[in-house]
C-alpha cells in the first residue's frame, strides 16, 4: 500500500504542484516557492496528482539519485508515464537493464565527439545572432535559444532542419500539455503529441536503415548493443523511444538555461561586465548558471519501504527531486543565492548524478558555453524589455517561452 | 604535513561512483582525460606541489566523491 495523506506527519503536507502555472506567470516564483518546500524539511508530501513525495535538499537528493535499487527512475515522471507512450529509453530503465543501452548511447555524446563539433555549433550561433544583431532587438527564446537546440538536434540526427517547428510543438505539449485543457484532454493532447513524433521517428530509421550515414540515427540503428539478452541491434521500438528520450531531454533544458543566462546577467551586471572582459569566466559561469536554476524535476518510485529524511516512505510512492533547491542548499554552498561566475567548487545536480545522469551533458556545455562567448562578443549591452517581461513556465522541465530583448545593433 | 607532500601520490577514480560527470577533467586537464564513454583516465601521478593543487581542485569539484588522493 502507498502512503496516503493521512499517514503523513500534518506539517510536511503541502499542496505544491510542479504543472501549476501560476508558479511561474505572471511572475516566476517557483524558487521561492520550492525553498519553503525545503524550510520545511528535507522531504515534504504533495497532495498533487494522487499523492507524492517532493525531496528538496541536496543530501537527500543526492542519496536518491545514487540508489537506483531503491528508488526507481520509472516512471521519470508524474503527467505520463504508463497512460503515456511507454518507458523512455534508456532514463526510465534501472541498472542492470539499464547499463547496456546507456554505455551503447554514451560515446555518441562524449566530450571528445562533441568538441569536435564545436566550430559547427558555433556556426549555428552566429548564424542565428546574425538573423537580428541588426535589428537591435530580439524575441531571444524563438529566435535564438529553441531554434539553438533544435537545430544542434537535428543536424546530429541529420534530420531536414525545416521540421524543427513540428518538434517544438510536439515537445511543448507532452512537456506542458496545452493551456485551458483539463487533465484527461491533455494526457489525451500528449498521447497524440507522443503518436505523432512516433510517426516521424518511424519515417527517418527507415529511411537511414537504407541510406546509413554517420549521423547518432544511423550509428543507432547498425550498432550492435551489449543486452541482458545478448548482443543485439536494437529494435525499431527501442529506436523510437531513445530518439524520443534525446528529443524531450536535449530542446527545453538548453532552451530555459539559455534564458536565464540572459534574465540572470541582466540582473548581475558586475558579472557580466566580468564575463565580457574575461572569457576564460566562461566555463565555470556556465556550471553557475546551470547550477542556480536547475531546469529539470526529476521523478522516482519507490521500489520498497525506506526511510529518507526522516520520514517512511511506502513502496510504490512516486517522489520528484527538485533539483533547483538542492543547488540552493546552503549545506552544500556559500550564498546559494548568489550568481557566482568563477564559483568553485560548483557540484551542482543539474544533470542528476548516478547512473542516471545526463548523457547530454557534455553537449549541453558547449552549446552555452558558446552562446555566452558570441552573444558576449556580438551585443554585450543585451538588456530585457520592461513592458514585455519574460514569461516562463514550470513543469517538470521548467522554463521559459518567450524573452523579448533589445539591445545596441550592431553589424 | 610537508613530508606527505613529499612522497609520490596519486590521483584514484572509483568507477563504480563514478557518472563521467566530466567536472574533474575540466578542471585539472593537465592531470585527466577522458574516454570515449566520458569517463576519466588519470594522465600522470603527483609529482609536484602544482600537480597535488590541481588534484586537489579535482577532488572537491566531483560531485559523486570519486575521486581521492592515495599514497603511490
Ligand atoms: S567529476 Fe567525478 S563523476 Fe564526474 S567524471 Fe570526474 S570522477 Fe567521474
Amino acid at each position: 500500500m502507498t502512503t496516503t495523506e493521512k499517514a503523513v506527519p500534518e506539517h510536511l503536507v503541502v499542496d505544491f504542484d510542479i504543472y501549476d502555472q501560476s508558479l511561474a506567470q505572471p511572475v516566476d516564483n517557483v524558487q521561492q516557492r520550492v525553498a519553503e518546500l525545503s524550510a520545511k524539511g528535507p522531504i515534504v508530501y504533495s497532495t498533487a496528482h494522487g499523492g507524492h513525495w517532493i525531496v528538496t535538499r541536496y543530501k537527500e537528493i543526492h542519496e536518491v539519485l545514487r540508489d537506483p535499487d531503491t528508488f526507481s527512475s520509472y516512471p521519470n515522471n508524474l503527467v505520463t508515464g504508463p497512460a503515456g507512450m511507454g518507458k523512455l529509453l534508456p532514463i526510465e530503465l534501472d541498472p542492470p537493464e539499464h547499463t547496456g543501452y546507456r554505455l551503447a548511447m554514451q560515446p555518441l555524446f562524449s566530450p571528445s565527439r562533441m568538441k569536435a563539433l564545436t566550430e559547427q555549433i558555433r556556426d549555428q550561433v552566429n548564424e542565428l545572432i546574425d538573423d537580428f544583431a541588426g535589428k537591435g532587438e530580439a524575441e531571444f527564446i524563438s529566435e535564438f535559444a529553441h531554434e539553438l537546440p533544435a537545430r544542434v538536434f537535428l543536424a546530429l540526427m541529420d534530420w531536414p532542419l525545416e521540421d524543427a517547428p513540428l518538434f517544438t510543438e510536439a515537445t511543448d505539449i507532452i512537456l506542458m500539455g496545452k493551456p485551458g485543457l483539463n487533465e484527461e484532454e491533455n494526457q489525451q493532447a500528449r498521447a497524440a503529441a507522443g503518436f505523432e513524433m512516433f510517426g516521424y521517428f518511424h519515417k527517418m530509421v527507415q529511411e537511414r536503415r537504407e541510406n546509413p550515414g554517420d549521423d547518432v540515427t544511423s550509428t543507432l540503428i547498425h550498432t550492435e548493443v551489449e543486452l541482458e539478452d545478448g548482443k543485439r541491434l536494437l529494435t525499431d521500438e527501442e529506436l523510437y523511444r531513445m530518439l524520443f528520450l534525446l528529443l524531450i531531454a536535449g530542446l527545453h533544458t538548453v532552451q530555459g538555461s539559455l534564458a536565464w543566462a540572459i534574465i540572470h546577467l541582466v540582473n548581475n551586471p558586475e558579472q557580466r561586465r566580468a564575463l565580457i572582459e574575461d572569457e576564460s569566466l566562461i566555463p565555470t559561469a556556465v556550471e553557475e548558471i546551470l547550477r542556480i536554476e536547475a531546469a529539470v524535476v526529476p521523478g522516482r518510485r519507490a521500489t520498497r519501504d525506506v526511510e529518507l529524511g526522516g520520514v517512511q516512505i511506502k513502496e510504490g510512492d512516486q517522489l520528484i527531486l527538485t533539483l533547483c533547491s538542492a543547488n540552493r542548499d546552503s549545506d552544500e554552498f556559500d550564498d546559494p543565492t548568489e550568481l557566482q561566475l568563477d564559483r568553485h567548487p560548483n557540484r551542482h545536480l543539474s544533470f542528476g548524478g548516478g547512473p542516471h545522469r545526463c548523457l547530454g551533458s557534455h553537449l549541453a556545455r558547449i552549446e552555452l558555453s558558446l552562446a555566452l562567448e558570441e552573444l558576449h562578443r556580438r551585443i554585450p549591452d543585451y538588456d530585457l524589455v520592461e513592458s514585455d517581461p519574460p514569461i516562463l513556465h514550470a513543469s517538470q522541465v521548467r522554463g521559459c517561452m518567450r524573452l523579448p530583448i533589445i539591445f545596441t545593433p550592431t553589424a | 604535513m610537508s613530508d606527505l607532500r613529499q612522497q609520490v601520490q596519486r590521483l584514484v577514480v572509483d568507477t563504480s561512483a563514478c557518472a563521467g560527470h566530466g567536472l574533474c577533467y575540466s578542471t585539472s586537464p593537465q592531470l585527466l582525460d577522458c574516454d570515449d564513454q566520458g569517463y576519466p583516465v588519470v594522465l600522470q601521478d603527483l609529482s609536484s606541489e602544482h600537480d597535488v593543487q590541481a588534484a586537489e581542485a579535482a577532488v572537491i569539484v566531483c560531485p559523486e566523491r570519486a575521486l581521492t588522493i592515495e599514497p603511490r
